[in-house]
């Protein structure tokens, strides 16, 4: 079987068209049988083609006949409720095509302005060429997140209280003297190199648990390129 | 990590009545959708002209006629041979040129979400490919709680810079128009009027590159 995308359109070769035909309209007639009997439905098709001056019909013309009178015995409004034609129905599948196409926009949208928060946060410091709407996006993007991770802190720490306390290796791993105290300057230029080692994080990490998370010593972005999990993990794996 | 399948993709069932009565409906659902569209492909395909006739299972009816389910049906049970008047192939011509437009549209779009889905598996696999270097980007639910408590602090921060970024650049671009004005009578343009969506590069928006080359320097 042939898997070439097929054009939507007219198709103008007299036996390419005779052979699409044939072969569609088997497939066709076999759906239709299949949903009759999966669901155990009534159903019925007519068609008329330049090929045959009979139609060919499902299931039967006995059948067709049945379902028809039954069709026709509902009130007009119930016929035509759901009654479609090929305008209609195409209407229908390109709305349900623009829906779909401005939902996967928006979540790629998304992604893209995740990975620029992650850029931000690997670099230490904010990417230049940030237009108002871009910052405009981090920031809810940033607050969505905040979001979803202080719920995860929440269930995490009520986990955690119904659990005997472990304390923390990395607490209590000896804590090396912070050997550089890294300049954080909002005021000139946003650029925030963070090159601290492992100690120092840890420390800094103890001093932001001891004190219930302190604003300013709190250091924003690590430099972590080349540093690979670097919390010792702990009981929540 | 686990691999989750947003569907058991196509899998063979016999064709007998389905069982489970909930998968009873998503099937007729499913399938009555898709034979509408195969019907709607043949016709345009081929030039055919059909009428489908399908109830629920909750006994409502659907059907699919082109060109329409009451001329066919009229057609078949009276047996009678369709009109052939001008008139009516011109209302057919007319009918057949539109449904080559909706045709064309829905193709259009089709491609177009081709397209994005693509972009999204793109961005997907990236970030796949980046959370083996920088933890911090896997998902959320897969963090530990101090690495949640580390990041929590790390984008509170970035969310404090972005403001002040921000702020700043406000006040270079009041600072910036006040000199334009100056410079050659201009009123006051608004850099950051875009269109919802559109991220622009500031650069573009400023008339002079030499004062953009000053406002970078203030800030690398």
């Amino acid at each position: 079987m042939t898997r070439k995308k097929v054009k939507l359109a007219f198709i103008v070769n007299d036996s390419s068209r005779k052979a699409t035909y044939k072969k569609r309209k088997k497939g066709l007639m076999k759906k239709v049988g299949e949903l009759s009997t999966l669901c155990g439905i009534d159903a019925c098709a007519i068609l008329y083609s330049p090929y045959d001056p009979q139609p060919e019909v499902w299931p039967s013309p006995l059948g067709v006949q049945r379902v028809l009178a039954k069709f026709r015995r509902m009130p007009e409004m119930e016929q035509s409720k759901k009654m479609v034609n090929q305008d209609s129905f195409l209407r229908q599948r390109i709305l349900k095509a623009k829906d779909q196409l401005k939902k996967q926009r928006k979540d790629n949208m998304e992604k893209e302005i995740t990975q620029l928060m992650f850029q931000c946060l690997s670099a230490g410091k904010i990417l230049q060429n940030l237009s108002m709407v871009d910052l405009n996006d981090l920031v809810w993007l940033i607050d969505q997140n905040l979001k979803d991770i202080n719920r995860r802190i929440e269930v995490l720490t009520k986990k955690a209280q119904s659990q005997p306390q472990i304390v923390a290796p990395m607490v209590t791993s000896g804590v090396a003297k912070i050997e550089e105290k890294v300049q954080v300057s909002y005021g000139h230029g946003l650029d925030l190199d963070m090159n601290m080692d492992i100690m120092q994080k840890q420390n800094w990490f103890t001093n932001l648990l001891n004190s219930g998370g302190g604003g300013d010593e709190a250091l924003p972005f690590e430099d972590v390129n080349h540093q690979n999990g670097f919390w010792p993990n702990p009981f929540f794996h | 990590m686990s691999k989750k399948k947003s569907s058991l993709g196509r899998q063979k069932i016999p064709i007998e009545k389905i069982p489970k009565k909930s998968h009873l409906q998503v099937t007729f659902s499913k399938r009555r959708s898709g034979l509408f569209k195969k019907a709607s492909e043949l016709c345009t395909l081929c030039g055919v002209e059909i009428a489908i006739v399908v109830f629920s299972p909750a006994d409502k009816a659907f059907s699919f006629g082109h060109p329409e389910v009451e001329s066919i049906i009229d057609r078949y049970l009276s047996r009678n041979p369709p009109p052939e008047c001008s008139a009516h192939q011109l209302v057919e011509a007319h009918r057949n040129a539109n449904v080559r437009d909706l045709n064309m549209q829905l193709t259009q779009l089709l491609n177009h979400l081709e397209v994005e889905k693509k972009r999204g598996e793109e961005l997907d696999h990236v970030r796949k490919a980046r959370q083996r270097q920088f933890w911090w980007e896997s998902p959320i639910d897969e963090l530990g709680l101090h690495e949640l408590l580390q990041l929590k602090v790390s984008i509170e921060d970035l969310k404090k810079n972005l403001g002040k970024h921000a702020s700043k650049i406000m006040m270079e671009q009041s600072n910036m128009s006040s000199q334009i004005v100056a410079a050659n009578g201009l009123g006051r343009f608004d850099a950051f009027e875009t269109k919802p969506g559109a991220g622009m590069n500031i650069a573009s928006t400023l008339p002079n590159n030499a004062y953009y080359l000053g406002f970078r320097h203030a800030y690398l």
